[in-house]
């Protein structure tokens, strides 16, 4: 049912002073947009608290864009901590906007960020809250319009049964176009399904009601997507591309929190995309080509943003902020604009050579917290296998140089049960941090206070990487292997933290299934899973709970590993890159071969740029 | 341009804003001063922060009409100008309406503004004035609360930290005009207090006066320093 567009803040005023952090439902914050008046409104919901959600770019992006056409509005909603979700359904107040606080069912468009695979029993609970029929089949003529965005897209199978469209890639100029579809469908009355049709001819847009899932011999057990029969909707649909980040507005993130959120600084994204090729990121496969904003650019934007925000702290965000071409000038230029405002300026992830360290250094100045870098794997042989494209040496280098920058601490990320991996690449991990502790040692003293801190991930094989075919590493394996680092580890400036093997399952479960496995997550969320994200909420057993009740073995799903020739539950949907090119780098994974970055060298043949019509856009030769 | 200074401001709290947390309150208006363009100094210390000072923690929840900071100035400003900037550049629920220079050398306003002024609504079934007063006054006869904030139990004496506190009925309930002080065990806030008179939260609590109290009595007005 649609509900009335009107303003509830009075039903949960009174609540405020029985919740926790009370500031995540207030709105009013500085940059947020109170004028909504359509009278074509959008809301862009984020299925986890205010403080996760908010820092989100991407939805910063969309929601200036929504705002700024003609008649059209767009507002914010994020999903309620526990607390507030319960008196909220104990008083029957459905989940409502922050800008005007109406019914988020009364919205015309609502937009969910996929933002990781453990969202989606939020998502369950979002729309639940929301009073919107779950299932996007099941929905009434004049229920607003479900959509998904966002980085967690490439198989979004397993959570497509609630989404009456899916963008896949970037969003800009997509959102609107999507936008104006429904505005102009509903003002003609046309009935869903051909609303949903007409969605399904923008591109980058998937339909999943318009396809059927076929299993056979050529498919793994979860089948694959083919479009239903005169529904007019492609075989495979490829995602949206912004070809010049330049060209788009750089400041993106205007709305200025109270509260304490994730990320409670300036923001400005001065790249995207990565060609490093790193085998298991599905980022580096699905955000190609990489695009560059150029520095002065980036300059005027910080300046301009800071100013408009009061933040004081800045982040230069990308997947892989030091590969800038005019990294190092950017950063020297911010220093000098900015020393005397007491304004820090952060870059969220360090190569790992030389180089990367000097950018710290500069980013810095004075303060030499501590230094992370992410080798992901113990040995050499393994992160040729990953394409991590590292050597002992430029760790080393790294190292050394960070410990005569005067830094003394440093933390290194890693991932566990890689295709390949044996106990000797997990000894590796462990003695790879002794090595560096040695490093700083010889460098500094003996006695100096040198520690690093070690952080293991569990692989998780995701979805249009070259690793998409493998499976996952049994618990009991993973809970071996955690040991056998744990004593391989003898030296007491090294700290050693991993990932919780179980929610690691739970993410490559949902990371392998396909569209049948959304009986799985609503079990789940009916045995009580919410916000698996979170540590202390995450339970296993009401998971284990979930799948015994639809007949699913979570191992068994987890660590299948699918043939090369396979049909994939999400072949339909592509970021580009080739599935040929995918099968290469498996096979050459296999053979411990190294892949270049195109942004450096000749092209890898990924096919992007030809599938897409697009290439990379740099500000200058990269060195 | 002058010796190094500060300015004070006062600024209100109130609407859905009341419901801000002390360092949400704080982190905002650094970003309001930033955002307004004034001059401001920064410390020296590693994260290299905004020179301001703020008065004592307002209860999430309460509003008031009168809220301080003092924010260290490299040299003095035009203040008519100072006040407009961060109007303009403040949430209309947390916007300053007056400012003056000071010294750079006077007391911190946290510990310097010692006596308050609340008016709280409180309602319960069948509670009056006259019912509210006769449980007052046997909260004073125990002498102190005990309360818990968050997972710590606290006590506070009721005297001398309960100045004073006059009941009267009101169409939703019943309300109170109380005086507190700060003392070294701590300031009564008025949720304490009506909690353990009602066993309830007030309705509202809005702080309406802040003054340093001298020793004959007499009261200062923080905008009223020289």
């Amino acid at each position: 049912m649609r509900f009335a567009r009107r303003n509830c803040f009075e039903q949960i005023e009174p609540l405020l002073g029985r919740v926790e952090h009370p500031s995540r439902y207030l709105n009013h914050e500085w940059g947020a947009q109170e004028q909504q008046d359509g009278p074509f409104h959008v809301c862009l919901l984020y299925a986890d608290v205010y403080e996760v959600g908010q820092p989100n770019l991407g939805l910063s992006i969309l929601y200036n864009e929504v705002n700024a056409q003609e008649g059209m509005s767009c507002e914010r909603a994020y999903l309620p901590w526990v607390d507030m979700s319960a008196l909220m359904r104990e008083r029957d107040i459905p989940l409502l906007s922050l800008e005007t606080s109406s019914p988020v069912a009364s919205f015309d468009l609502v937009g969910i960020t996929l933002a990781h695979e453990l969202v989606c029993t939020n998502i369950v609970e979002t729309l639940d809250l929301a009073q919107i029929t779950i299932r996007a089949e099941e929905r009434e003529q004049d229920e607003p319009i479900v959509i998904a965005g966002g980085p967690s897209v490439w198989n979004c199978e397993p959570v497509a049964p609630m989404f009456d469209a899916v963008l896949l890639g970037d969003g800009e100029g997509a959102l609107v176009e999507i936008a104006a579809c429904v505005r102009d469908a509903r003002a003609q009355d046309v009935p869903r399904h051909e609303l949903l049709m007409r969605l399904s001819r923008i591109a980058g847009v998937y339909v999943p009601s318009l396809y059927e899932i076929v299993c056979d011999e050529t498919s793994t057990r979860w089948g694959y997507a083919v479009p239903k029969p005169g529904s007019g909707a492609p075989e495979v649909v490829y995602k949206r591309c912004v070809e010049s980040l330049a060209r788009t507005e750089p400041v993106a993130q205007r709305i200025v929190p109270y509260m304490g959120v994730v990320q409670d600084r300036f923001a400005l994204e001065i790249l995207r995309g990565c060609a490093r090729a790193c085998r298991f990121c599905q980022a580096g496969m699905t955000y190609r080509p990489v695009r560059e904003r150029p520095k002065d650019q980036i300059v005027e934007a910080v300046e301009r943003g800071l100013c408009e925000s009061g933040f004081d702290e800045c982040s230069l965000s990308s997947l892989s902020t030091t590969d800038h071409s005019q990294c190092a000038p950017i950063l020297r230029e911010l220093g000098e604009r900015l020393d005397d405002r007491g304004v820090r300026v952060s870059i969220p992830s360090q190569r790992l050579d030389s180089f990367g360290v000097d950018m710290a250094s500069i980013v810095g100045s004075s303060r030499k917290a501590g230094l992370t870098f992410a080798p992901e794997a113990g040995t050499q042989r393994l992160r040729d296998v990953i394409n991590k494209n590292v050597t002992d040496e430029d760790l080393d280098r790294a190292a050394q140089n960070a410990f005569a920058c005067g830094y003394r601490r440093m933390k290194l990320y890693f991932m566990m049960g890689l295709p390949t991996e044996d106990d000797n690449d997990v000894e590796g991990i462990s003695s790879t941090a002794t090595h560096v502790v040695e490093l700083g040692r010889e460098q500094l003293g003996p006695r100096s206070k040198v520690s690093v801190s070690i952080s293991v991930a569990v692989f998780v094989p995701k979805s249009h990487t070259p690793f998409q075919w493998a499976g996952q590493l049994p618990l009991e394996e993973v809970h071996r292997r955690q040991q056998l680092m744990l004593h391989a580890a003898t030296n007491r400036a090294v700290r050693i933290s991993y990932h919780d093997a179980e929610t690691s399952q739970i993410e490559g479960v949902l990371s392998k299934m396909g569209r049948r496995g959304f009986d799985l997550v609503m079990e789940a969320w009916r045995c009580g899973c919410r916000f698996d994200a979170w540590t202390d909420q995450f339970s296993f057993e009401r998971w284990q709970q979930a799948a015994q009740a639809v007949g699913i073995d979570l191992e068994d799903v987890a660590c299948e590993s699918f043939p090369l020739d396979a049909r994939l539950p999400w072949d339909h949907t592509s970021p580009g890159v080739s599935k040929g090119y995918l099968q290469r780098e498996w096979r050459r994974a296999m053979r411990q071969e190294t892949t270049h970055d195109c942004t450096r060298d000749t092209c890898v043949g990924c096919g992007v740029c030809p599938t897409l019509d697009v290439g990379n856009d740099l500000a200058e030769t990269r060195a | 341009m002058g010796e190094p200074c500060r300015l004070r401001v006062r600024y209100v709290k109130d609407g859905r804003l009341a419901y801000l947390g002390h360092l949400e309150v704080m982190n905002t208006i650094m970003r309001c001063v930033r955002r307004s363009g004034l001059p401001f100094e920064v410390g020296n210390g590693f994260a290299r922060r905004m020179r301001i000072q703020f008065s004592q923690a307002l209860p999430v929840g309460a509003a008031s009409v009168g809220e301080y900071y003092d924010l260290m100035l490299p040299y003095p400003i035009d203040v008519t100008q100072a006040l407009d900037r961060l109007r303009e550049a403040s949430p209309a629920a947390l916007r300053p309406n007056a400012c003056k220079l000071l010294p750079r050398k006077v007391p911190a306003l946290e510990a310097w503004v010692d006596v308050s002024r609340w008016d709280v609504v409180v309602q319960a079934d069948g509670v009056d004035a006259n019912g509210f007063s006769r449980g007052l006054d046997q909260v004073v006869e125990q002498g102190e609360i005990a309360y818990m904030r968050g997972p710590k139990l606290r006590r506070i004496p009721v005297l001398p930290s309960l100045m004073s506190c006059h009941a009267t009925d009101v169409a939703d309930g019943v309300a109170l005009t109380m005086e507190t002080r700060a003392t070294e065990a701590g300031s009564l806030r008025p949720a304490v207090l009506v909690q353990a008179v009602l066993g309830t939260s007030p309705l509202r609590v809005c702080w309406v006066g802040q003054w340093h109290e001298q020793a004959d009595g007499s009261r200062i007005d923080p905008m009223g320093y020289c």
